[in-house]
């Protein structure tokens, strides 16, 4: 039996190579970052080589009002996001585990429906003739109907929508990470209610408000779909410009530099994040 | 008393109520889609003058509706399962291999999930009409598995960290080949990491909607690209008819995944 042992003694030690990530490097390698590399080569090279695709981008006045759309969006996004999810983050991490399951199903039943179906359901629910508009008059509080959709309210609207859970969720368990003893020593001190929430609840949520924030961000800035359905012309967002210039325009030169600027920035703000939280905690949410 | 549940006053009335209307609006157009579905106007009115099936009666009228899913559902079947597969062989180098770059290796293979997807959606678009993979079912089947590898790789990584090595080691001991030891101890200790896995890679796949519309064509489209079409023409109540199975649908996957889970788990 001994002898047994020692025998196996190798295996045991033997710790798992590179060699099962093979198959997933390959897909990887194969189909994402060859087929990106190209695109970013062919903003470089198309029509004629050289950098003229961005000075074009950045140069002429709609591109960058495209580009201050965007990051106006994605920032008003992301702020009221924040507001938004925090109180709810806050009592989710305190509330009776029964009465918060029923909450988080929601968050959950919410986040799982299909995307272009809660799209389609804003698109209904904010045209002038919506639901909302109707409703505003005849309760008399508006005489005509609100313009809802088309605009940025429609994209805030409908983009908040879609974000909420993924700032909600880190939130809880930031919150719950705080030891509420910190706050009942505060309290013993006599620090008032508002100023326990100010310099002890809000500092110590303050990685996680920071961590779901960038996310939220990072999320918005590439965003196609919502943005697309319930913005308007006016306040078209990268994204969307990018699938234009390839898919109506064929314009591959302007559009690949234009995924590149997108990818640029968000592989930033994505480094960032790692930085901030470290990569276990951000992808440990699902 | 910020923190304690039964001590914050004034404040919980306050937080209870905001938590309630926040729960409200996530609910609002879950609910309104199934509402509308059965009303009988047009315009979608509301509240509808009347109600009705009539809706569901015309998307159950055109094939085009129904072969779209059947697509959906087969490309998402396929991603998800070579996603498992091969997220799965990638967890245990990611977890337990102990070579240079680890990280880095862990980094590329969830990127997919962080670029913006029209970035990615172009670049396959341009690179499948190139190898002459463009509009077809295994293009579809490989773009949704590198986009639903990181939502593979996460939760089984995460069951494979939880998971204590030298139980398995105890069952090479005890006589088992590395690979028994494995498939009879290692898999089964972390079977709901993987169910949770081939879910959100099937719901990764099903749900895409970017990259579908770049690769779509007139003979081959998902269910996603159907909608968007009808989006674009009009807000026919037979979306919401549409809208309100897929509803149905994720309902059903919550109960199933809920009740699988706490099989499992036991």
């Amino acid at each position: 039996m001994s002898g047994n042992l020692l025998h196996r003694q190798p295996i045991l030690r033997r710790p798992d190579g590179i060699g099962g990530a093979l198959p997933a490097l390959t897909l990887v390698a194969l189909f994402f970052v060859v087929p990106v590399v190209a695109l970013l080569l062919r903003s470089v090279t198309e029509p004629v080589p050289g950098l003229h695709n961005y000075a074009t981008l950045f140069g002429d006045g709609t591109y960058t009002r495209v580009f201050f759309n965007t990051f106006l969006v994605a920032t008003v996004v992301t702020a009221v996001t924040i507001i938004v999810a925090f109180p709810v983050a806050w009592m989710l991490a305190i509330m009776p585990p029964a009465l918060g399951s029923i909450v988080f199903g929601i968050i959950i039943l919410s986040m799982w429906t299909n995307l272009l179906t809660r799209t389609y359901a804003w698109m209904v629910l904010l045209q002038r003739t919506g639901v909302i508009n109707r409703t505003l008059m005849d309760i008399g509080l508006i005489s005509e109907p609100l313009p809802l959709i088309n605009n940025l309210t429609g994209v805030t609207i409908g983009m908040v929508y879609i974000m909420l859970p993924f700032m909600i969720l880190p939130l809880v368990g930031t919150l719950r990470a705080i030891d509420p003893m910190t706050l009942r020593a505060a309290a013993l001190c006599g620090a008032s209610p508002f100023e326990a929430f100010r310099r002890i609840l809000l500092p110590l949520s303050l990685p996680g408000i920071a961590a779901g924030g960038l996310m939220v961000f990072v999320m918005s800035l590439g965003y196609f779909v919502t943005p697309t359905l319930l913005g308007g012309t006016s306040n078209m967002m990268l994204a969307a410009m990018i699938a234009q210039m390839i898919q109506s325009l064929l314009n591959w030169g302007l559009g690949s530099a234009a995924a590149f600027i997108l990818l640029v920035v968000t592989m930033a703000l994505y480094a960032l994040q790692l930085r901030l939280v470290g990569a276990k905690r951000m992808t440990g949410g699902i | 008393m910020l923190l304690d549940y039964d001590r914050l006053g004034w404040l919980r009335a306050a937080l209870l109520g905001f938590t309630g209307l926040v729960a409200a609006f996530l609910l609002l157009p879950v609910v309104f889609i199934v509402l509308l579905s059965f009303g009988s106007s047009r315009w979608l009115a509301f509240p509808p003058p009347s109600w009705t099936l009539k809706w569901y009666g015309e998307l159950f009228a055109d094939p085009a509706w129904l072969e779209a899913a059947l697509t959906s559902a087969r490309i998402a079947a396929m991603a998800a399962l070579l996603a498992v597969v091969i997220g799965l062989l990638a967890s245990f180098a990611l977890v337990r291999g102990q070579f240079r770059g680890r990280n880095v290796l862990r980094g590329l293979l969830l990127t997919p999930m962080v670029l913006p997807v029209v970035v990615f959606a172009i670049a396959i678009y341009a690179f499948f009409l190139r190898i002459g993979l463009g509009g077809t079912t295994a293009g579809f089947v490989i773009a949704h598995t590198v986009l639903a590898l990181p939502f593979a790789i996460i939760p089984i990584t995460a069951a494979l960290e939880g998971f204590d090595k030298s139980i398995e080691d105890a069952a090479i001991v005890c006589g088992a080949g590395p690979f028994e030891a494995k498939l009879r101890v290692t898999l089964p200790a972390i079977k709901i990491g993987i169910f949770s896995a081939a879910i959100f890679a099937f719901l990764a796949s099903w749900d895409e909607v970017v990259v579908a519309i770049f690769m779509a064509s007139p003979t081959l489209q998902t269910l996603p690209v159907k909608i968007w079409g009808s989006l674009r023409q009009d807000l026919s109540p037979v979306i919401a008819a549409a809208s309100s199975l897929l509803v149905l649908l994720t309902l059903s996957l919550m109960v199933v995944t809920a009740l699988i889970r706490r099989k499992l788990s036991k």
